[in-house]
């Protein structure tokens, strides 16, 4: 039978580096999705990845196991993906815009999704820059994983009232950016 | 009548456990019905957000570079550790050695001065030890300055033409990204700041040279070669890279 994250959890505290490796051969993919729709690129994605595995390992003595380590794996993904566009908000104002980066990330476009509408890709894209890290984060959270709102509170450390209401802002942002889009009808 | 506002109606929307208090309104109001619905429409298009799925070994990869950056921690703290206990071990043969002869004027402890001799040698391996991963990381770190400027010296000095065909740089830039990455990642721990700030700044510049199509336009490719004059890349490298080689000769003992 696999061991659950709370025994690998335990193994890994008492020095077992199997176990972590086995944690984190389970939750990379999770962990690689959530970071790719906050940052929006891979090679982001892949250092939020390093980053929060390496902070989680770090921080293994003070898990509480009765706690859900999804949770709080997330939790930490969550900060390094913040964390991660603060500092490129401070590097593009200092350097320069990376909108041209943004524009080669396209050439990854699959044929289909150029079907489907790349305008719309564009300004989905464009309403997740408008968002606030946490309204960006609760968004993509609710809406592409179907994280709770309780829970989505509890990555951010944010009640759940605190929550509604950035995602609130969050869907506001969407509807002005997606609006060219939805006809007359909205 | 009270309407649902524009958030009870995002619960509504998600399925949230609040949506019950609603769903009585719901039935009766046509009005929340046409919003629900509105809200339904654009949520709904929402795009999926492609998530490209990393390759099959992606896992693998993954403990492969953390494992790496772990074991770098482990040793770190043992040798601080390491450090604390022979400074401990000292400072209590010291002490030890002057109450001695103060108080018993008696030689010192010989196994005290064992003790001390044996911290001592093995405080000089480790030292050792350090110098050898910091010249280890001074000489890629150097190599991969060279072969970065490399690639940026040729990209800004290639004809601007429609088609240019710079696929030889792309794949040269990929191959290079990992390793920055990586080094900049152990520059940033070990605190070679400068190190790592020019691997930062380097890493953007890759990663467009990278992603370019092979045959780039002439606009994208000036705009590439501007860039990298703009940032002062080539000599801001050859700059960093005379000090990583000055830092690695230093790092260079004659038994190493």
């Amino acid at each position: 039978m696999e061991p659950t994250d709370i025994e690998l959890v335990e193994r890994a505290r008492g020095g077992d580096d199997d176990a972590f490796r086995q944690l984190v051969e389970r939750h990379t993919r999770p962990i690689y999705r959530t970071a790719y729709r906050i940052t929006g690129n891979s090679a982001d994605a892949d250092d939020v990845v390093q980053e929060t595995f390496l902070r989680a390992y770090r921080a293994l003595a003070s898990f509480d196991a009765r706690a859900s380590f999804t949770t709080w794996l997330h939790r930490i993904g969550v900060n390094c993906s913040l964390d991660l566009l603060d500092s490129r908000k401070r590097r593009d104002a200092r350097i320069e815009s990376t909108d041209d980066l943004s524009s080669y990330e396209g050439h990854e476009a699959s044929q289909e999704r150029i079907v489907l509408g790349v305008q719309m890709q564009k300004a989905m894209a464009a309403a997740l820059t408008t968002m606030s890290g946490n309204e960006r984060t609760a968004f993509v959270l609710r809406h592409f994983e179907g994280v709770p709102l309780e829970e989505i509170g509890a990555i951010l450390g944010i009640k759940t009232n605190a929550t509604k209401n950035t995602i609130f802002r969050a869907v506001t942002k969407l509807r002005e950016q997606l609006q060219p889009f939805m006809g007359s009808t909205v | 009548m009270k309407h649902l506002t524009q958030e009870e109606l995002i619960i509504c929307y998600y399925n949230e456990p609040e949506r019950a208090q609603h769903v009585a309104h719901l039935a009766d109001c046509e009005k929340c019905q046409t919003e629900l619905g509105r809200l339904a429409q654009l949520l709904d298009r929402v795009p999926a957000l492609e998530v490209p799925e990393p390759e099959a070994d992606y896992e693998h990869r993954v403990w492969q570079r953390l494992g790496w950056r772990l074991r770098g921690e482990k040793k770190r703290e043992r040798a601080w550790t390491r450090w604390a206990a022979i400074a401990a071990m000292a400072m209590i043969a010291f002490v030890s050695g002057l109450l001695l002869r103060r108080e018993a004027k008696r030689p010192m402890n010989e196994q005290t001065q064992v003790a001390s001799g044996q911290a001592g040698i093995q405080a000089t391996a480790d030292a050792r030890q350090e110098r050898v991963r910091d010249r280890i990381l001074f000489v890629f770190v150097g190599n991969h300055f060279d072969q970065s400027e490399r690639i940026l010296v040729e990209l800004t000095n290639l004809q601007v033409t429609d088609d240019t065909d710079i696929s030889k740089e792309r794949e040269r830039a990929g191959a290079l990204l990992a390793s920055n990455r990586l080094y900049r990642r152990t520059a940033q721990d070990r605190g070679e700041d400068n190190v790592a700030a020019l691997l930062e700044e380097l890493e953007p510049v890759l990663l467009q040279i990278a992603r370019a199509p092979s045959d780039v336009s002439a606009a994208e490719l000036r705009k590439m070669q501007e860039r990298v004059k703009a940032k002062g890349l080539v000599l801001k490298l050859r700059v960093v890279r005379a000090d990583v080689r000055a830092n690695a000769a230093a790092t260079k003992q004659p038994n190493v």
